[in-house]
């Protein structure tokens, strides 16, 4: 993308969203996922959105056509939001401590009419069973602006590791 | 204890007494690093080793880059269509000569001194070649390292780094057949996908055998899961699940009561047009196959176990699964998805999001499983040293093999036969009292 696409702010279905709202919203739900409040967290995602993290060999297919980490529909958010909830998740109970830094927030228009969408980088620290582990990567989500706040249209995190090294299995949201 | 017995890797490896019915696997096996040398000599190189799939090298001059048994290698088919298993070191001091990961290349050129090779493993050229007395015989002596032997099974691609080793098929045995019903799915047959998962999970390679041929831990560690499977309308059962020992140490797990399949076994959340769409397939199965023959396939999710490395899940999907020992507690995993060359773009949605919904490392399944063995790795450092107390038990289901009745897949049998084959491999001893009942050591009539 050119550097003309980079831009401080943009109009969407009547509304002005500054990066600031976007940090903002990433910095919050950062926040949510680090207290462990999975349900403040299926609140983030508007009704038919989905959960996407693509394979380390990703080189950008839709993920219906090809394996991938986790490819959920709203359905399956929910089961996974249930799950984590649930003292018998075993790979997460206890939870594992984590420490998100997101940085680089970039927005550009959405492809569908009153969407935009989200580049960030993040930084993901998670300390469990006396190992620590880190995972790193960039967001590409697409998020819809609604009276009740910003809502995800689609999550996506893309891994910037060449394999998910020893101890970093998903078993939390990143 | 002194801390010198507590080092030294106590014998024997396996105890079996059929007068208690016990049978016991010692811990070190996990954790010792001798026994992980050991294992490299006499299973890694010594036997046929699962490489990859013929589909992940579709076309001419394509290309991957895999260790195997902790060996770089070049995984390629040449301009002639040949299916190729290359030592990835130049012949020439040593470097790796391919430094992608995968790609497509008629030729394979070392950085450090411009050796280049064709992927037929001819050279192609040696920089100044003038340089040395011989220039024929240098060519020729400097040809590309192949892996000893390469057969192919299916569409499964195995190695092995002893040009002894017998033909694959003999060590394949009955596990053959199970690859060959899982091609046969598909009348258009079966392909795999790019969206490779790889991950690595702090426990011995074993573990992850004995995870995937144990029924007994499905209900407990994925309460969740089938939670999520009783709300979408699937009712799960352990009855009518078995486990078998197909020899040379492969296993069979045959399930039925353990989910949908995709264009195989219909359920609720597939939704209606899955159905028709199944139903179709069947009816298509049934005339191309015979019914008998359709039946197994169709009706019965199987975890098939190829010894040492490979583990195949043909249950809601099909996933391959490669096991890539690192250390004694470190394994890297492959994990490739089978669809068939030719499905319904819904279908094919269908399937990757019920696949991964359960199978990897995001799944709401899996992490559970890693979690499992690798609490398993880290909770038998409590017991080293401490010598009888130092065995894991694997005895379930010994009550029903001396009535010579089928063993269940919540049982521990599939296990036991691993041990005993891995057991004559490695060697360390294995502790037998009372009379073996022959009828269930020479396996089982599977089919």
């Amino acid at each position: 993308m050119t550097q003309a696409d980079v831009r401080g702010s943009i109009e969407v279905a009547g509304r002005t969203i500054t990066r600031g709202d976007i940090e903002d919203f990433l910095y919050a739900e950062a926040d949510i996922l680090d207290a462990w409040d999975y349900d403040g967290w299926f609140a983030l995602f508007e009704e038919g959105a989905r959960y996407e993290v693509p394979t380390t060999d990703y080189r950008g297919w839709s993920l219906h056509t090809g394996g991938s980490f986790v490819d959920d529909d709203y359905d399956l958010i929910k089961a996974r939001v249930k799950r984590l909830k649930s003292r018998k998740a075993h790979a997460e109970n206890p939870h594992s401590r984590t420490h998100r830094l997101i940085s680089n927030v970039r927005l550009f228009p959405g492809e569908e009419e009153g969407t935009l969408r989200i580049r960030a980088s993040f930084v993901a620290h998670r300390a469990r069973d006396g190992q620590f582990d880190t995972y790193v990567g960039w967001y590409e989500h697409v998020v819809v602006p609604t009276d009740a706040g910003l809502k995800y249209r689609l999550r996506r995190t893309i891994l910037g590791h060449e394999a998910l090294p020893v101890g970093a299995r998903l078993s939390f949201i990143l | 204890m002194s801390s010198e017995v507590s080092e030294r890797v106590a014998e024997p490896m396996l105890v079996e007494d059929w007068e208690r019915l016990t049978f016991r696997v010692n811990r070190e096996a996990y954790r010792s690093p001798e026994i992980f040398a050991r294992e490299r000599v006499d299973v890694w190189l010594r036997t046929w080793l699962y490489l990859g799939h013929e589909t992940e090298i579709p076309d001419v001059n394509d290309f991957k880059v895999r260790t195997i048994a902790g060996r770089p290698l070049i995984f390629c088919r040449d301009t002639e269509g040949q299916v190729r298993a290359w030592l990835n070191s130049c012949p020439h001091r040593g470097t790796v000569l391919c430094r992608e990961t995968e790609g497509s290349q008629r030729r394979f050129q070392c950085f450090y001194h411009a050796w280049t090779f064709n992927n037929d493993g001819t050279v192609a050229a040696i920089p100044d070649d003038g340089a040395y007395e011989d220039i024929e015989s240098l060519q020729k002596n400097m040809m590309l390292r192949a892996v000893p032997r390469l057969e192919i099974h299916e569409g499964y691609v195995f190695i092995s780094f002893n040009p002894d080793v017998p033909p694959l098929l003999e060590h394949l045995g009955d596990a053959a057949d199970y690859m060959t019903m899982i091609e046969q799915q598909h009348a258009s047959g079966v392909t795999t996908l790019p969206g490779v998962q790889l991950y690595s999970v702090r426990g011995n390679w074993k573990l992850a055998v004995e995870n995937a041929m144990d029924g007994y831990h499905f209900s407990p560690t994925h309460n969740t899961f089938v939670g999520y499977l009783r709300e979408s309308g699937f009712a799960v059962t352990d009855d009518n699940q078995y486990a078998y020992n197909l020899g040379n140490g492969h296993s069979l797990l045959v399930l039925t009561g353990h989910g949908g399949r995709i264009s195989m076994v219909w359920e609720p959340r597939f939704g209606e047009d899955e159905r028709v769409r199944t139903e179709e397939h069947r009816a298509e199965m049934v005339e191309r196959l015979g019914e008998e023959r359709a039946h197994y396939i169709a009706d019965e999710s199987h975890i098939l176990f190829v010894f040492p490395n490979l583990l195949l899940f043909d249950i809601e999907g099909l996933s391959i699964r490669q096991l890539e020992p690192v250390a004694p507690g470190h394994t890297d995993v492959r994990a490739w998805q089978l669809v068939p060359r030719e499905e319904h773009p819904d279908s094919r949605a269908l399937r990757m999001k019920t696949v991964v919904s359960f199978v990897g490392p995001g799944g709401l399944a899996t992490p559970d499983d890693i979690e499992a063995y690798e609490a398993v790795q880290r909770g038998i450092e409590a017991t080293r040293g401490a010598g009888d107390l130092d065995y894991s038990d694997m005895s379930r289901g010994m009550r029903d093999e001396v009535k010579g009745e089928q063993g269940r897949s919540i049982d521990e049998g599939a296990m036991r036969g691993f041990w005993r084959y891995w057991e004559e491999a490695v060697g360390g001893g294995l502790a037998v009292t009372g009379d073996r009942p022959a009828s269930f050591l020479e396996g089982r009539d599977v089919r």
